[in-house]
């Protein structure tokens, strides 16, 4: 794998700093593991590409670093902070590789893990499936306590029960991770901090996850879950993360080792070790970061990312420069990307929505005898039809090969030749043949379905914010992303699409963006119309505290972090709440939480519809951001002279039938102010940008495409 | 306009897009843990005949069956063309709703200025809708509550303030049940912009010819299914608890090359308690059991029904006639998928689930300890049945689809605390795959208040049964203070007291010497059944 040549300076580079100097940003992705590091005396960027050591990814990282380190003459002290993205986590839960976990629970509860909520996701699949619990029964085991709902003790916990428990688990079951969720800990937490104490005394290898440390909020199956998942992949996360540490201390680093979390801040890898379940999206993130740093550079304040990889699609909404954040989620479904199908995670991260459409999503006819795309993927072996690996049925690349969209001699910079007869057998046989399509009919269905399920997805994602993205900026990446990025922005009424060179870099850019963050929340219920500001500030005090040693972990001074506040409000008598953001000032009243309230209830449900009811918070929630490093990247120097094109092809753009010659041109040839026009295909390694009659793709001085796009042909039939 | 199947794919899609936004909005805006916890509810797009097109990926096995007729009789009472922008329409009648009170049909019709061009629909399970309370005791519909005849809940935009006042003055727990109708109202006005949109942008004038096909497309499918059944007729009797007697639902199914039809003579007269299942939830359960059958992984809408004829005798606890009392119709009303599985078990033993350990629905009412009334139905499941390619599924609802309430949310709301919620241990029955196992579940009444519960508990005298050589669950056990009780009865919990309940296991499929022994190393391992069993 030849090292990513193309480098940029940024306009102030960092003057005067004591050493060290250098930033070093390393994202590990399912196929490439990307590295960015920047000299911050000269500003210059320095890259690197390496495919990733799915069995040993530390390797890839070592191999990465000492790339870099030889190309520039730098050392490992010369790196003032390393931010890493990891998949690890997650991984470790979707392929069930974590550490034997044993959980303990309130008497009568052991089975709330396995019990869950008691319902099916489908309603007519009578042979649906759950995800096995990570802690089997016979590690479960129950301890004489009880909480009330009050908060009060019912029943005093008795240490020697918990380390009886403890021991049989370890001594006899050999677990290496344990953890404790007892009832109603998220408003009284002295029971599980109790049994925390008394097992580090006793057993103070044995790593701990309580819940009201993970995620102290109510619904006892949720958080059960999360702690369980946290502990699972607790020994996991931390053996890597000290390999990781030590190799870079025999190496002399001085400077910190920080890692990107699902909700787009940076933690230090101490925090990491103890609350791993804080990476489980760290992977994506990235990307998303990416997209961030793109729209501020750009000044787009409001942007959809879009992210097509191989087997889903992610889409991600900034409004105002705002991020939305979303606490309950679910991960590693068992049942074809299904909602109910995976395990529930209470926790921050960024809200992505995910939709099973990816380049080696299979098409086929359902049931109903209409196309349908996805969710089943071909994955990456036996793959798509063309890549002649032995997949047989049609998929997204297929028809993307078909129409002219990914070049037959070109994909993966030469290095695979995609076999167009057997994208077009795989079509015909499965689709053409049983509808009675021609061969180029049905891979337009196969495109036109995988674009409207995109878009179909994101529209509700951003509608469930009461949001319409109609006018956003798309910023499209992954390997499909820019393949489909035209036709779902206009169906999405979108203003406009950037496609960012290279974006595997530029995520593992986006790692060194990510602020410094911590945020912590706790479930407190209490009518709106109870609280004074003393209490407002009294009950926030304490999680800012806790969020506060977090943050300050990482070195970074306390006087550098900024904290907001969020209150969780409802109804009374509701059961979900609405987020309300307080303002920064002091001297916040009930009546402004009210107002804030309305404003935003009408706005989500978008109703008319205002109760007389009293308002009730349920969680107090705090979030704390250092600084947001900056970088900034030259533009490039504008050059004349239109694009040369590489060659010209066949490409259907419009549906069937009508395919035109479309130029063909090389990303790397194209020069900042230069303009291609459509009907043309731009080439890259990874991805290939689409664009279709009509529209034109400009050069901006980040190297980045972008298409403007005439909102007037938002329009479309289908 | 004919649609080609890519085309009619992307936009039948994009309906249950919309439908699964409404039920996300009515969860997130309602007030009963019936709803937000415990999702009793359902939500359907209608076209402007009042054909359903499009369901919620979640939504009650019930209440899809029951809403498109529901909104037929809206539309008797209120005839389309007097409709009007902002009009919303309800009903809570046993015979031309969902089968009891407890359950509000609010429905908006969708306007593009005058022209009608649909419906968005949706059901909630209310808290309370006064009278004696949800319970199996009563004797007439006149003791159940207040019955909601068609009726407009706005007219034109604006609340009709008498009846929000009428209810609200013949309610416990007035706040949650006017919340929740509310949620209702909110839900169904974001799906009727929703559907506005949706239409604007693919040019669509009128929704008649999309459903048109949808519909056709999903009844040729299940036509289709249906004719490769070996042409017949099959017969089945299953046993339940009544209040007084034992029930029996008779079916007789005949198959005649695409066409189905059931019948449920030979089932019992209607019952002088209230328990009787008026025909619509008698119907919806059928329609459900024979699209689980055939036709799975289609989406559901109309065209699932039209394939399906159904019958009971008039007077039968099937079809009962008012002014029989309903409350408790799903008690009996959950048995007729079960019938019907038994029936067909020979000729589609690939498809069929044993018999589910059913789903318990226990009905609290007293004061919290803050001294609030509080209302509330708490919804413990029993084991699903086996089926031929796996075990039954522990603790998880079947027929109908419900989410159980988390004992921090139940205990915070009552003040009733739950001192145990655990997988019952050999309680699903044995086969070569095993039935899924019921739950334990202990309440205590940890208030100073007494605590009225209402008991609809089956499946204790009769098991769920075994197919095709399988064994049969564990029967259902309801304990007050440790005594057995009356299951299906109303009984007082002082302050101090307890009742347990054993939640029925799934029955089995496939006899148990031909189950595998690494799956019941499993299974003993785990305790699940004990140790030397097969």
């Amino acid at each position: 794998m030849q090292p990513f040549k193309r480098s940029w300076v940024p306009t102030s580079p960092g003057r005067g700093q004591p050493r060290p100097t250098w930033r070093l940003g390393i994202d590990i992705g399912g196929t490439f593991t990307d590295f960015v590091f920047i000299d911050t005396r000269t500003g210059k960027i320095h890259t690197e590409k390496r495919l990733t050591t799915a069995d040993d990814p530390a390797r890839s990282v070592f191999e990465g670093i000492n790339t870099l380190l030889e190309a520039t003459g730098a050392t490992v002290a010369d790196i003032s902070t390393f931010v890493h993205g990891t998949t690890l986590a997650i991984n470790a839960v979707i392929e069930r590789k974590g550490a034997r976990t044993g959980l303990l629970t309130t008497m009568g509860f052991s089975d709330t893990i396995e019990l869950g909520r008691e319902t099916r996701y489908d309603l007519y699949d009578l042979k649906l499936r759950f995800p096995v619990p990570l802690v089997g029964r016979q590690l479960r085991k129950e301890v004489k306590e009880r909480i009330g709902p009050r908060g009060d003790v019912l029943t005093p916990i008795d240490p020697d029960d918990v380390l009886e428990h403890t021991r049989a688990l370890v001594e006899q079951d050999r677990i290496e991770s344990l953890a404790v969720c007892f009832l109603h800990s998220y408003l009284n937490p002295e029971h599980e901090r109790a049994a925390k104490q008394a097992i580090a005394r006793t057993f103070p290898d044995l790593p701990v996850s309580i819940s009201s440390e993970v995620t102290p909020s109510v619904r006892e199956y949720e958080r059960t879950s999360t702690v369980v998942v946290n502990a699972y992949v607790q020994p996991v996360v931390a053996g890597y993360l000290g390999r990781i540490e030590s190799w870079l201390a025999t190496r002399g680093l001085r400077g910190s080792f920080l890692l990107m979390t699902s909700s787009g801040g940076t933690i230090s890898s101490a925090t990491a070790r103890a609350l791993p379940v804080r990476l489980l999206e760290s992977g994506p993130v990235a990307g998303m970061q990416m997209a961030s740093l793109l729209a501020s550079l750009r000044s787009d304040r409001n942007v959809l990312a879009f992210d097509m990889g191989g087997t889903t699609s992610k889409g991600y909404v900034v409004v105002a420069g705002e991020a939305e954040k979303t606490y309950q989620w679910e991960i590693a479904r068992v049942h074809e990307f299904k909602v109910g199908s995976g395990l529930p995670i209470q926790s921050p991260a960024m809200k992505l929505v995910e939709i099973g459409s990816g380049g080696g999503s299979i098409a086929a006819i359902d049931r109903r005898g209409v196309l349908q795309v996805g969710p089943r993927s071909s994955g990456a072996s036996p793959g798509p039809a063309c890549y002649g690996s032995g997949g047989v049925a049609p998929t997204i690349t297929d028809a993307n090969v078909l129409l002219g969209f990914l070049g037959a001699e070109s994909f993966l910079g030469g290095r695979m030749r995609l076999q167009t007869e057997r994208a077009a057998g795989a079509i015909d046989e499965a689709l053409g043949k049983p509808l009675g399509l021609g061969t180029l009919e049905a891979a337009w269905g196969i495109h036109e379905m995988a674009n409207e399920d995109i878009s179909r997805a994101f529209r509700i994602h951003a509608a469930e914010r009461g949001i319409d993205v109609g006018g956003f900026t798309m910023i499209a990446f992954g390997g499909a992303g820019p393949l489909h990025a035209v036709r779902v922005a206009q169906k999405l009424r979108m203003r406009r699409v950037v496609v960012p060179l290279r974006a595997g870099v530029f995520s593992a850019l986006g790692l060194l963006t990510a602020p410094i963050a911590f945020d912590v929340a706790s479930t407190r219920r209490t009518y709106v119309s109870a609280l004074t500001t003393e209490e407002i500030a009294r009950h926030f005090t304490p999680l800012e505290d806790v969020a506060m040693q977090f943050v300050l972990k990482t070195g970074l001074p306390r006087g550098q972090v900024k904290i907001s506040r969020e209150l969780e409000v409802r109804y009374f008598g509701q059961g979900h709440e609405v987020v309300v953001k307080l303002p920064r000032r002091a001297g916040v009243t009930p009546e402004m939480i009210a107002s804030l309230f309305h404003k935003a209830y009408q706005r989500t449900y978008q109703t008319t519809i205002k109760l007389d009811y009293e308002l009730e918070v349920m969680n107090w929630r705090v979030e704390l951001v250092g600084p947001n490093p900056r970088i900034e990247l030259r533009q490039e120097q504008h050059e004349s002279g239109d694009p040369v094109a590489k060659g010209t092809r066949l490409a259907h753009f419009n549906g069937p039938g009508r395919g035109v010659r479309a130029m063909v041109f090389d990303r790397s040839q194209l020069h900042v102010g230069q303009t291609v026009s459509g009907p043309a295909i731009v080439e890259e390694v990874e991805s290939s940008l689409v664009i279709p009659p009509g529209h034109a793709a400009v050069v901006d001085p980040w190297l980045n495409l972008v298409i403007d796009l005439d909102q007037a042909s938002g329009q479309h039939g289908v | 306009m004919a649609y080609d199947p890519i085309t009619l794919g992307i936009l039948w899609n994009r309906l249950i897009s919309i439908t699964d936004e409404i039920v996300a909005s009515l969860v997130r805006t309602s007030f009963s843990t019936v709803v937000r916890e415990s999702y009793d509810l359902s939500c359907v797009l209608l076209d402007a005949r009042g054909h359903s097109l499009a369901q919620g990926s979640w939504s009650g096995t019930a209440f899809v069956g029951t809403i498109p007729k529901t909104v037929r009789h809206l539309l008797k009472r209120f005839p389309p063309e007097t409709l009007k922008p902002g009009d919303v329409l309800a009903t809570n009648d046993p015979w031309l709703g969902t089968g009891h009170l407890f359950d509000i049909t609010v429905t908006r019709p969708v306007f593009r200025k005058s022209r009608l061009l649909g419906f968005t629909t949706t059901v909630t399970h209310l808290p309370d809708i006064g009278g004696r309370g949800f319970s199996s005791n009563a004797r007439e519909v006149y003791e159940e509550g207040l019955r909601l005849v068609p009726c407009k809940l706005y007219d034109r935009g604006k609340p009709v303030a008498a009846m929000f006042e009428l209810i609200r003055s013949n309610v416990r727990v007035a706040d949650q049940v006017i919340g929740d109708i509310n949620a209702n109202i909110t839900a169904n006005e974001l799906g009727s912009a929703r559907l506005l949109t949706f239409m604007d942008e693919y040019g669509i004038e009128d929704l008649s010819s999309l459903s048109d096909s949808i519909l056709s497309h999903s009844e040729q499918a299940m036509r289709a299914e249906i004719a490769k059944i070996p042409p017949g007729t099959y017969t089945n009797t299953v046993m339940a608890e009544g209040v007084d007697g034992d029930i029996t639902i008779a079916c007789r199914i005949d198959v005649s090359g695409d066409r189905i039809s059931i019948d449920y003579a030979g089932s019992s007269p209607q019952s002088s308690f209230a328990i009787n299942t008026p025909f619509c939830y008698t119907y919806a359960f059928t329609a459900y059991a024979l699209k689980c059958l055939t036709i799975p992984d289609i989406p559901n809408n109309e065209g699932a029904f039209r394939p399906v004829v159904a019958s009971a005798p008039t007077g039968s606890i099937l079809n009962p006639t008012f002014p029989a009392a309903t409350g408790g119709r799903h008690a009996l009303g959950h048995f007729v998928p079960t019938a019907i599985f038994g029936a067909l078990q020979s000729v589609l033993p690939e498809r069929v689930l044993a018999d589910p350990g059913l789903i318990n629905l226990i009905r609290f009412y007293g004061r919290n300890l803050q001294g609030e009334r509080f209302s509330t139905v708490y919804f413990a499941s029993g084991g699903m049945g086996a089926h031929a390619h796996g075990d039954g599924l522990t603790a998880t609802p079947a027929p109908s689809n419900i989410c159980s309430t988390p004992v921090e949310i139940f205990e915070t709301l009552t003040g009733i605390l739950v001192s145990r919620r655990a997988i019952r241990p050999d309680s699903g029955g044995r086969g070569r795959h095993r039935g899924g196992h019921g739950q334990e579940i202990q309440f205590v009444n940890a208030t100073d208040h007494p605590v009225s519960l209402s008991l609809f508990a089956n499946r204790t005298r009769f098991a769920a049964r075994g197919f095709q050589g399988g064994c049969d669950g564990a029967p259902r056990l309801v304990l007050l203070n440790g005594q057995p009780v009356d299951p299906k009865s109303q009984q007082e919990l002082a302050p101090g007291e307890t009742v347990d309940f054993a939640e029925a296991g799934g029955g089995g499929f496939g006899p148990p010497e031909g189950r595998d022994p690494s799956v019941i190393a499993r299974d003993e391992r785990g305790a699940m059944v004990k140790a030397g069993t097969v």
